[in-house]
């Protein structure tokens, strides 16, 4: 993994793979803001536009939805793991929220982007899934992952690391124990 | 939708929950706690985010919020980490801070807006002198509970010997404006399963709960987190009943084996009703139950932390320290809460639900309770 503010690899993928020899990837993927028409390829795929989701989730659906395409999956297997990491989370939703307090009350739906909660239940409606759904961050990529590891079972885990800001990007792997 | 499951915690070694500490509106550890409980509890307070809205919120009895809002959080956390038992350890072991809100009263005072999701939790691991991972849990409402799962995970597959777990929620304008302006906000006073009840009281929180692979009175049984988007605000019905089954699944317990239950209900019209129909499923008949978000409000992302460090200090106690109900209950929920501790006790299942669809709970065991 190559969050920012973490050791970054030439190829993370396979930097954490090496150590993590138990588990492999079925499917790794990364999607950047700046590629032109995201937006409709994920509403595209999903048949309609994410409604009332902030751009951090948004962008965190499209990378995972692709992931899982990626694996042939449709959706989650019911006894996998979904985590989600970031070290930004949705900041933008957090300031626009800080600011509108500063003249009333803020905007509902703002208020509710600001929390990364927010994504795992957009995911879990647009992947039809219920499960083991978390957002957890730690300095340490490896760590993160090595935790996420521990709590999943047989069906694996799907992995995402999501930032908005300068070093926007949705990087997602779908991992599966050996 | 597909079938729930979740099987956080393989039965390897054994998780304890080897000690705790709480700050609340009822005092500034769980001895005060306790006490103040025992005389009758304390009212919230009014806080005013903006002209013409004003809401009750369950405030810290500690520095008035004049003081640097850091200064504040750093005096109380270090307080309740020291109750916790867990800075006599060698503090190596991982280190999860779970919040909703992190330092977001901090922004606001210092109105400044840099840093990152873990800048507060490694500014925590600095104050408490923790060289161990530090993690960052953000499952709203849900936060605490998940991080006593994380924590416990590595726990029982031998990462780690002891963990320090701590729910963080104090005082900011955001959070009680952004609750407010969704209308989920009771005027006056929290009424789980009241008659009456027109929505949750916040409140101000800081718990501590020191995990341990040594034998301790309460055992950590099991646990299950089930995330259901279909309402992301609320409670799904289906993933109360999922979440129940599968922390008892994997405790290894039955229904019938569970002598108390402690609900998420905070007052809200609709959730509390789902929730007890949910439980119902589940448990037949409901064991007896209890509520302190009438006591403390509901505390967000600390509330399953600083919800299990007061139930547990109260069965302690074992002295009538015990919340009372001074509302009328809805009669079409059919929910008593119980009015003293059940006994004799062995399992209790703790729970709590929240924005994102998540729904999680816990089972304790009380090693203790066979002979009470």
């Amino acid at each position: 993994m190559s969050a920012p503010g973490g050791p970054r690899h030439e190829n993370p993928a396979g930097a954490v793979d090496a150590a993590h020899a138990a588990w492999y990837t079925v499917a790794h993927t990364v999607v950047h803001p700046s590629e032109p028409g995201w937006r409709d390829q994920l509403a595209a795929r999903l048949g309609q536009r994410p409604r009332r989701i902030g751009p951090w989730a948004e962008l965190a659906l499209h990378g995972a939805r692709r992931c899982l395409d990626l694996a042939g999956e449709p959706t989650l297997p019911a006894g996998a793991c979904l985590r989600v990491a970031s070290l930004s989370a949705a900041s933008g939703a957090t300031q626009a929220c800080i600011d509108q307090c500063r003249s009333g009350l803020p905007m509902p739906f703002s208020f509710m982007q600001s929390q990364p909660s927010q994504l795992l239940a957009a995911l879990s409606q647009h992947l039809a899934w219920r499960g083991d759904a978390s957002f957890t961050v730690g300095r340490d990529p490896a760590a993160v992952r090595r935790l996420a590891e521990t709590e999943a079972g047989p069906q694996g885990l799907l992995l995402g690391w999501v930032e908005e800001g300068e070093d926007a990007r949705s990087e997602w792997w779908r991992l599966m124990p050996a | 939708m597909t079938a729930p499951a979740d099987a956080r915690l393989p039965r390897m070694r054994d998780v304890y929950l080897a000690g705790t500490g709480l700050a609340c509106a009822l005092g500034l550890d769980l001895p005060a706690s306790v006490d103040a409980l025992r005389r009758g509890g304390v009212r919230p307070m009014p806080l005013s985010v903006a002209e013409g809205h004003a809401w009750p919120v369950y405030t810290l009895p500690a520095a008035p919020t004049a003081t640097p809002w850091l200064d504040r959080a750093r005096d109380v956390i270090q307080r309740v980490a020291l109750e916790s038992g867990a800075l006599a350890t060698a503090r190596t072991g991982p280190l999860f801070v779970a919040s909703s809100s992190h330092d977001v009263g901090h922004r606001e005072q210092a109105t400044h807006f840099g840093g990152d999701v873990l800048e507060f939790a490694d500014r925590i691991a600095l104050w408490l002198d923790w060289s161990g991972p530090v993690y960052a849990v953000s499952t709203a409402c849900t936060s605490s509970m998940n991080a006593l799962l994380s924590a416990a995970a590595l726990l029982r597959q031998g990462e780690a010997d002891d963990a320090l777990v701590l729910g963080v929620e104090l005082g900011n304008r955001l959070t009680v404006a952004g609750f407010g302006a969704m209308q989920l906000l009771a005027p006056e006073s929290a009424e789980p399963c009241g008659a009456e009840r027109k929505g949750l009281v916040l409140g101000e929180a800081v718990a501590a709960l020191h995990l341990s692979s040594t034998p301790a009175r309460w055992r950590l049984a099991g646990g299950a987190n089930v995330v259901d988007g279909r309402d992301p605000a609320g409670a799904v019905a289906d993933a109360v009943e999922a979440m129940c089954r599968a922390a008892l699944a994997q405790s290894g317990l039955r229904p019938s084996d569970v002598g108390l239950v402690k609900p998420q209900v905070s007052g809200s019209p609709a959730n509390d009703a789902v929730e007890v129909e949910a439980l119902r499923r589940v448990f037949s008949p409901l064991p007896p139950m209890v509520s302190f978000k009438a006591s403390i409000g509901h505390a967000l992302g600390a509330a399953g932390a600083a919800e299990i460090a007061l139930l547990l200090a109260c069965l302690e106690a074992g002295d009538g320290a015990w919340p009372q109900t001074d509302y009328p209950m809805d009669e079409a929920l059919q929910v008593v809460l119980s009015p003293h501790a059940p006994r004799p006790l062995r399992h209790l299942l703790t729970s709590i639900i929240g924005f994102g669809g998540g729904h999680t709970a816990v089972v304790l065991e009380d090693g203790e309770g066979i002979t009470a």
